[in-house]
């Protein structure tokens, strides 16, 4: 019996292989479990081979899990696209159809493993059950009901719920392939393989991708303008904003460019609608110089980042952190903005939120750091406590101003009052020329330097109001890992498996990128002798950043890998584990000692 | 209802003696007056360059942003509120040249901005460079050799992009394009209007007026039917002389209609159903 169990299922355009992970995932939900899914495709627009990761557990779950426990395939040729992300665990049952036929030598996987493959007849069921070839998912659905004692009746609710409109004999032959199934399971493998998971039943949970929770809680936060252009792995936010933005009597633009996208959001929330724009890295690089736009002009915007790995088209359809710096630096000249980022698919609403209240309160563009890896995914969690949140106006002048209204006007924190066109006697013109505080432009050096003033004011405030940080771990832990956005996971999973060994190791992972919280991240550094950071760029974006705002300990290591397959915890952990064994041969010092005593779990 | 030199700020013009878009400053101020135009009411968005220069001299709600993204940030305005009467504004520079992947979207969408060009064949702001609009063989300090690149016609362009208001204007006759103005404002949908603005300095000194002057055509609406688009395309690419009045108009839904109709169409609520989207999450 498990209480935790990580299957794939590969297949080919056709196979149906998503559709059965997306229905095996839901119902899983529905019964309350705890679900982590994602899917990963080929390089072919349609057709090619497609899969997808289930992991389920009756506990947390915070990581796709790096090993496979159980894995399903239709044709081994399919399998070979998957071979760097999908390792098999040494325990691994592997279920094949029957119909392969592919020599020994040719399976791709290690050969040690291929007596744990077991053979079922997924094709021959859905043709001779249902009729046809076409129902092989089902049977595979079937199978996995049986193995994995997976919800049954929340299964078939699933499966009734997407079939029914296909009329009572495709529905009651889909079903058939799954009774089918679950019995030749039962009389071929009980008892013969432990792939059971054991789990008590609970409160249906929200399902859904980091997009999506997104998208909602920019909804929910009153968003009312979307502009996007397609581009992965960002374009869901499009879709989804396109079904339900006008709805809410708002609208959605697709923009001719990435940079009108981000023009009609600046026009929108000119004109005082809250407003976003969405894309992924080549978007971003488009884009930077209408973010100095906001930000010189003091309009509120909020721009998503969804990052894909980098740079020019990088790999569209993976996931990297290697934007940090364009989001806190791109674009010329000192433009205050302030970026954030998500931590998991739950965190997405939140941010939304938190990312319009501050663009509002503060008058600038703020960024959201989401990925691949966080906005594609789909996670299960417990509902939001209702719909109420916190929800900000930015602040509005006074209706009878007594002399030429000043947009500009250089009051003591920076954020004027500002105005919106329609508003009597406050015409002014937002400018993205440095200006006088009516909004005049003014080229004299002094009046720079008091507006570049007036716009940093800004940030102090927000890194003060909104020091947005997670730390998971003891607080009195010698070990720190630094990480952030979607590697929150694996950090946190790694905290407990060490914590688990003995160890005293906490994670801190900064929500507020920029204006970064540096004291309340300074707090969290106290008495840690040695920080780790772990992140997904290459040439350690992250770690440079920290490096430059903060003292950091004496031992500092970095595991930065570039992007592609999403940072797995086994690889961190024996980074972490070589890395202060290499240290202890070289000083022996007392956070190493503490290390070597512990038998890490690679 | 506000006299003309009410829609003036005092801010005084950075532009030459005897710069064309002084008759544009003015045009403007007598067409909102005109109109009855609210000040509150009116958005002018404009990009980079001299022209552009024009929304800090209007006191009305004014946007002057970067260059060439006049039409995106207007689209934002119109869409976020339709009851401003929304104009973009700009040179040839940042209409035609980087900003002239924005014009067939505005066009296709017809969305109700009016888009004036102040068109005067040459880079003014950075100091003479050609434009997309110079003619060929004129010597500007990019070309000492003379301009080798064959000059846009707009006018056809605008057409070819269904654009639904299409005329060209002559900054030195003021009372001419206030009328033009005023029929770009009140058409329902995208009106552009070419302005040719004349540089004294850069392009042809004072003499340049004259010469334009001289070959102008003003086109008699009455006498022909504004939505024929073919006599539109003739007119547009004549050679003979400079067309100056509506070339082409034609009546299409404007974008916000269209988008009521979506709104409508997808079952618009005001303030309720965000407890129902998230229904829609759980498994």
């Amino acid at each position: 019996m498990r209480r935790d169990i990580v299957l794939a299922i590969v297949g080919s355009g056709g196979d149906g292989v998503i559709s059965a992970g997306e229905i095996l995932a839901r119902a899983a939900a529905h019964e309350g479990l705890n679900v982590f899914l994602t899917k990963s495709y080929g390089p072919q627009i349609r057709g090619g081979e497609s899969s997808c990761r289930i992991r389920l557990s009756h506990d947390e779950i915070l990581s796709p899990g790096d090993c496979l426990d159980v894995l399903f395939v239709f044709q081994w040729q399919d399998f070979h696209r998957f071979v760097e992300e999908y390792t098999l665990a040494e325990d691994c049952a592997i279920f094949v159809d029957e119909y392969d036929n592919t020599p020994e030598s040719e399976i791709p996987i290690p050969k040690h493993l291929i007596p744990r493959i077991h053979k079922i007849p997924f094709e021959k069921i859905a043709e001779e059950k249902a009729g046809t070839k076409l129902a092989k998912n089902m049977a595979l659905i079937g199978s996995v009901i049986e193995l994995i004692n997976w919800p049954e009746k929340a299964v078939n609710n699933a499966v009734e719920e997407k079939f029914k409109r296909k009329g009572e004999e495709v529905l009651r032959a889909n079903l058939t392939a799954i009774e089918t199934a679950r019995l030749y399971v039962r009389e071929h493998f009980s008892g013969k393989v432990d792939t059971t998971l054991q789990y008590e039943k609970g409160e249906a949970k929200l399902f859904m991708t980091g997009n999506e929770a997104l998208c909602f809680g920019a909804l929910l936060a009153g968003c009312r303008f979307y502009a996007g252009y397609p581009i992965t792995p960002a374009s869901e936010i499009l879709e989804w904003f396109s079904t339900y933005m006008p709805k809410f009597g708002g609208t959605v633009m697709q923009a001719e460019d990435e940079i009108a996208a981000v023009g009609m959001a600046i026009g929108a929330s000119y004109a005082g609608v809250k407003a976003m724009c969405g894309t992924s890295g080549p978007g971003m690089s488009l884009k930077t110089e209408m973010i100095g736009l906001a930000s010189m002009a003091e309009i509120p915007l909020v721009v998503v980042d969804v990052q894909r790995t980098g740079p020019s088209t990088g790999i569209p359809t993976r996931t990297e952190q290697a934007d940090l710096q364009i989001a806190v630096y791109g674009g010329h000249g000192d433009a205050p903005r302030a970026v954030l980022a998500p931590v998991d698919v739950e965190d997405c609403f939140f941010t939304a939120i938190d990312a319009f209240n501050i663009a509002e309160k503060f008058q600038l563009p703020v960024i959201i750091l989401s990925d691949q890896f966080i906005s594609q995914r789909k996670e299960a969690f417990p509902s939001f406590n209702g719909l109420e949140i916190e929800k900000i106006y930015r602040d509005l002048a006074n209706d009878n101003p007594e002399e030429r209204y000043q947009r500009y006007a250089l009051v003591p924190n920076g954020i004027s009052p500002t105005a919106i066109p329609g508003m009597p006697n406050h015409q002014y013109t937002a400018v993205g020329i440095e200006h006088d505080p009516i909004g005049n432009p003014s080229s004299t050096t002094q009046m720079h330097i008091k507006m570049s003033e007036k716009r940093a004011k800004k940030l102090l405030q927000i890194s003060e109001e909104h020091p947005l940080l997670r730390t998971y771990g003891p607080e009195d832990a010698d070990i720190a890992l630094m990480g952030w956005g979607s590697t929150k996971g694996i950090l946190k999973e790694i905290v407990k498996e060490l914590c688990s060994n003995k160890l005293k190791v906490k994670c801190i992972i900064p929500r507020l990128l920029h204006p970064l919280p540096v004291s309340a991240i300074s707090k969290a550094l106290t008495g840690v002798s040695a920080v780790i950071f772990v992140e997904q760029s290459y040439s350690h974006q992250f770690y440079r950043y920290i490096r430059a705002h903060l003292d950091l300990p004496e031992n500092v290591y970095q595991y930065s890998r570039a992007g592609g397959i999403p940072l797995t915890v086994g690889e961190v952990i024996s980074f972490i584990k070589s890395a202060l064994s290499l240290k202890e041969l070289q000083e022996g010092k007392k956070i190493v000692t503490i290390a070597s005593e512990i038998s890490f779990k690679e | 209802m506000a006299v003309a030199t009410e829609y003036k700020t005092n801010l005084k013009p950075v532009w030459c003696p005897g710069c064309g878009d002084f008759g544009v400053l003015a045009a403007f101020t007598q067409a909102f007056s005109a109109l009855g135009l609210r000040k509150e009411n009116i958005v002018i968005v404009t990009g980079i360059g001299c022209s552009s220069r024009i929304a800090g001299y209007l006191n009305v709600y004014g946007f002057n942003s970067i260059h060439g993204r006049t039409l995106p940030i207007a689209t934002g305005v119109k869409i976020a509120n339709p009851h401003l009467t929304v104009i973009a504004a700009g040179g040839d520079g940042d209409a035609y040249s980087i900003g002239i992947g924005h014009i067939p979207h505005a066009a296709r969408r017809n969305i109700d901005i009016t888009y004036l060009v102040m068109d005067n064949e040459i880079y003014g702001l950075t100091k003479g460079q050609q434009s997309p609009t110079s003619p060929l063989g004129i010597y500007s300090s990019s070309t000492p050799l003379g301009t080798y690149e064959r000059p846009l016609n707009t006018l056809e362009m605008l057409l070819s992009f269904n654009a639904t208001f299409v005329a060209q204007a002559f900054s030195g006759d003021t009372k001419h394009l206030v009328e033009l103005i005023i029929k770009a404002i009140k058409h329902k949908g995208f009106s552009f209007i070419n302005c040719i603005s004349p540089c004294p300095t850069y392009r042809g000194g004072m003499q340049i007026f004259k010469d334009i002057r001289a070959k102008l055509r003003y086109l008699d609406e009455e006498e022909r039917d504004v939505s024929e688009k073919e006599l539109a395309y003739r007119i547009a690419r004549t050679k003979d002389y400079i067309p100056i009045g509506v070339i082409y108009q034609e009546e299409v839904d404007e974008y916000e209609r269209v988008l009521e109709a979506l709104r409508e169409k997808s079952g618009a609520k005001k303030e309720i159903g965000l407890e129902e989207v998230l229904s829609t999450f759980i498994a």
